[in-house]
């Protein structure tokens, strides 16, 4: 308490008293030692499975047989990262992913915000019939072999378009969109409509600067699913040049173990086995650039999903 | 606000115009070229055809020619558009292929994608039996039985190698066969079980002859080593069968039925003259007890039913088990190098144990082979690529070169007089170490869509010493008959599948129950009567059904 007499001129005014810290309650405390708990026993659990890889990628093959691999790798050596580097069809595969992958992203995106803003705009004539196609796909599908015929009748075999055309807009992420750009002022189109723009040019200048949150998030999402996709490049290509890394990969290890039990007896190729080392090093390589770009981009990802989700 | 989810009754126009299209795209789903004429009229189809092509002869096609094949490529030695395979074959048969490469991982799913859309390629190779049955009912693939005219090499075969019984279990309900199977001289008999033979040594226990002996021997270890499970097998899954699927197989054949990997619904009774359902003989008991009693005695490893592969081999690997079931191939690529780093330890494979039903093998000659599509049929170059397809996968020749290439190249010597080697920097797996060009990643032979089956003395060459050692003994067993062919029809094939899916699964889970013990083998009878339950009997009397037919319709 402050009196009379200190607050005579010349003397300094006393030090506010410290900041008074609201003790947590012990439930609280509980509570958050055990959630460390947890939360630490998911992330050991996620995470395990990924370091192992990564010690067997750099351990001796023998080592790995003996299952003595768990979390440092035994007999380290960089042989098998050369023996994969060297093998020209890894690379060509490689490749391919990017290439798949940059150009099924763009177009993707492309096609989904110009959708998705068409949608967003209550006024527009026939707009439940576009929502309506758009929502019946998610519900029903052709069929695998009907949609092999429409590829190949197209002429899209054997190129990167059967791959990035039948999946171009993932409807999901359509919806999200939709919802978000639904929820920008309407006013701020229309002042800049009064200030002359086109609808493109409101597009472009205006709505897609405010959308940087949700279209990093989308780019990421289709980005993602276009990297980790093997079912489409193994249906509509015949040709392994053609092949992203994601089909090497799962020819490796899905290849290697399951040969058809009651016929093996009598072919002599079924009972050849990768070495898990091949395997490893194969998946670390295949993951290494989307790890990369994750912990940059994933703070999109946490606030992406639930764009739109509040209005106003 | 209307829309079109906002009426929920379809006007009678709407529903006709729905149900019209829904039969077109139906309509339009089938095939619309069947096999078109079978057998009969080949003379438009003669173009690049020799005029005379028989056993013995080099088959050069008069004009150059491409066919259309679906090629698997094995992760292990993956395809290569460069193999001196390819311009090889041109070279000597005018012949060259337009492949579609698929990943071995997922090859079955992709041949029934494009057979079921008519797109398929000409040749379909890699296929097993029965796959080929569901593209039969849609035309897609050729009845190959009809035109074995055109391929003298594989009726030569059939002939000299007495074939004709195997080929008989191919046959479909309308008596003709639509794959080509790899054709084998004598049952090969790879399977078997391997042991450390520096235990054996040590305690002086002789090589087990019989399954009794395999179970002394593994008393033994035990005496000898009480914490550990001699055995611990592997080749759990896929199935059939409820786990350690190969040892059940082996078992199977040593008491006269089949089980696990080998595992067929129905079984023929000779005695009997009719087919009785596998899961509920008494054979099959047998089998399930000998795993019984080895479990119960602690001498197999009660997670060989379940463990992967990789936990197996990790128990080889570390020296904890002893005794593990393995091919020829695995003794050299996984387990010598397993116990590479034991001091002393070595293995073997031991010939087959033998059962009650003595020096025996059970086995087919038939293996994977080729589908032709039907469209082939009407192309004018259909009696080239028959010829073509006789001279590649079974001339003597061609299965020389298809398996080791070329003369001078890649070997040298001769396969029938025993001076065959591989060219010294050429390896495959066992033989030749140290080489460094290997034979089938480096020159596309030995590639398991195209080198397969032929005469002993072929596949003899492959094998390591140790190898021919084990094969002489086999050879000298006698190879049982193989049953008589019940094709079903289409709908009695549904009904049947419906059934054995079922019986299948009960039958793999009460056979873990009883072997692990976990189900009493004194409650046998209630297991059989509840197979009963689950359609055993129906099973059985349309199989038998199916088997008198087919005897009355052909004999």
């Amino acid at each position: 308490m402050v009196t009379i007499s200190e607050l005579r001129p010349g003397r300094k005014a006393p030090a506010p008293p410290a900041r008074v810290r609201i003790k947590p309650s012990r439930g609280y405390r509980v509570f958050q030692v055990v959630n460390a708990v947890i939360l630490i026993g998911v992330v050991v659990a996620t995470l395990y499975p990924f370091v192992n890889i990564l010690a067997q990628s750099f351990s001796s093959e023998s080592a790995i047989r003996q299952g003595s691999v768990n979390l440092i790798p035994h007999g380290f050596n960089l042989t098998t990262y050369k023996t994969v580097m060297k093998d020209s069809t890894f690379w060509t595969n490689y490749r391919n992913t990017v290439e798949y992958t940059v150009v099924a992203t763009f177009i993707s995106m492309v096609l989904t915000t110009c959708y998705a803003y068409v949608l967003s705009k209550h006024h527009l004539k026939g707009r439940s019939v576009l929502i309506g196609i758009a929502v019946f796909t998610m519900f029903f599908n052709g069929g695998l072999i009907p949609n092999y015929v429409l590829v190949s009748q197209l002429g899209l075999r054997n190129t990167l378009w059967a791959i990035v055309l039948p999946n171009a807009i993932n409807v999901f992420n359509l919806l999200v969109m939709k919802a978000f750009f639904e929820s920008l002022p309407g006013e701020l189109e229309e002042a800049a409509a009064v200030d002359g723009l086109t609808t493109y040019g409101i597009l472009w200048r205006i709505v897609l600067p405010l959308s940087k949150a949700v279209i990093a998030t989308m780019i990421l999402f289709y980005a993602v699913s276009f990297w980790n996709s093997w079912f489409s490049a193994f249906l509509y290509m015949d040709r392994s040049d053609l092949f992203p890394v994601t089909v090497y990969l799962r020819n490796l290890i899905a290849g290697a173990t399951g040969a058809g039990g009651m016929n093996e007896g009598t072919s002599s190729d079924t009972s050849l086995q990768v070495a898990a080392s091949i395997q490893a090093v194969t998946v670390v390589l295949t993951v290494i650039p989307i790890l990369s770009i994750y912990p940059f981009i994933q703070k999109y990802f946490v606030s992406g999903v639930m764009l739109g989700a509040v209005k106003g | 606000m209307n829309g079109p989810f906002t009426k929920n009754t379809l006007s009678r126009r709407q529903a006709l115009f729905g149900a019209a299209g829904i039969a077109a795209l139906a309509v339009a789903g089938c095939s619309n070229s069947s096999g078109g004429k079978s057998g009969g009229d080949l003379s438009g189809n003669r173009d690049g055809a020799m005029a005379k092509y028989g056993v013995g002869d080099q088959f050069k096609a008069t004009s150059p020619l491409t066919f259309s094949i679906m090629v698997l490529s094995n992760p292990g030695y993956p395809y290569d558009a460069k193999w001196p395979f390819w311009s090889e074959l041109t070279k000597r048969t005018n012949v060259s292929f337009q492949p579609t490469v698929v990943p071995l991982s997922d090859y079955n799913q992709k041949r029934s994608v494009m057979v079921g859309a008519g797109d398929a390629p000409t040749i379909i190779p890699k296929t097993y039996h029965p796959a080929e049955e569901a593209y039969i009912a849609s035309g897609a693939i050729l009845p190959v039985s009809d035109y074995l005219d055109l391929m003298p090499n594989f009726k030569d075969k059939v002939a000299k190698w007495n074939l004709q019984g195997d080929l008989d279990q191919l046959r479909e309900a309308d008596g003709k066969y639509y794959l080509l199977p790899g054709l084998h001289q004598d049952v090969w008999a790879d399977y078997s079980i391997a042991v450390r033979t520096d235990i054996l040594q040590k305690l002086n226990i002789a090589v087990p002859q019989t399954w009794d002996d395999v179970h002394a021997m593994l008393r033994t270890m035990k005496a000898a080593y009480p914490n550990q499970y001699p055995l611990s097998d592997r080749w759990s899954s896929p199935g059939p069968g409820p786990g350690a699927n190969r040892l059940m197989a082996t078992l199977g054949d040593a008491y006269g039925t089949w089980a696990g990997w080998n595992y067929q619904h129905s079984w023929w009774d000779a005695t009997a003259g009719k087919f009785v359902y596998t899961g509920a003989m008494d054979q099959y008991k047998q089998v399930l007890q000998y795993l019984n009693t080895l479990v119960s005695e602690k001498l197999m490893d009660p997670e060989s039913l379940t463990q992967t592969d990789d936990q197996a081999k990790q128990k080889w690997a570390n020296g904890q088990t002893f005794v593990i079931s393995t091919n020829a191939q695995e003794v050299i690529n996984t387990l010598r190098k397993d116990i590479a780093h034991i001091p002393g330890a070595t293995v073997a494979k031991i010939p087959v144990p033998m059962g009650p039903m003595g020096a025996t093998k059970t086995g087919f000659r038939t293996e994977n082979g080729v589908m032709i599509s039907a469209k082939a049929r009407n192309s004018k170059n259909f009696v080239a690529m028959m010829q073509f397809i006789d001279w590649l996968w079974y001339s003597d020749a061609g299965e020389l070169f298809a398996k080791w290439g070329i003369e001078g190249t890649t070997y040298t010597g001769s396969v029938d007089d025993g001076t065959f080697k591989l060219a010294p920097d050429v390896t495959w797996a066992g033989l030749n170490p140290s080489g460094t060009q290997n034979l089938q990643v480096k020159y596309g032979f030995f590639n398991g869509v195209f080198a397969y089956g032929g005469s002993t003395k072929l596949l003899d060459s492959q094998f390591p010493p140790e190898e021919l050692a084990f094969q002489n003994v086999m050879n000298g067993r006698r190879t049982l008959p193989l049953p008589p062919p019940h094709p079903l029809s289409a709908d009695q094939r549904e009904q049947a599948t419906l059934w054995e899916t079922n019986l299948l699964d009960y039958v793999d889970q009460q056979s873990a129950k009883f072997i692990l013990g976990q189900r009493p083998l004194s409650q046998w009878d209630q297991y059989v009567t509840e197979l009963k339950g689950r359609n055993s009997d129906q099973y059985i009397n349309l199989i038998n059904q199916a088997y008198q037919s087919y005897k009355q319709k052909h004999g």
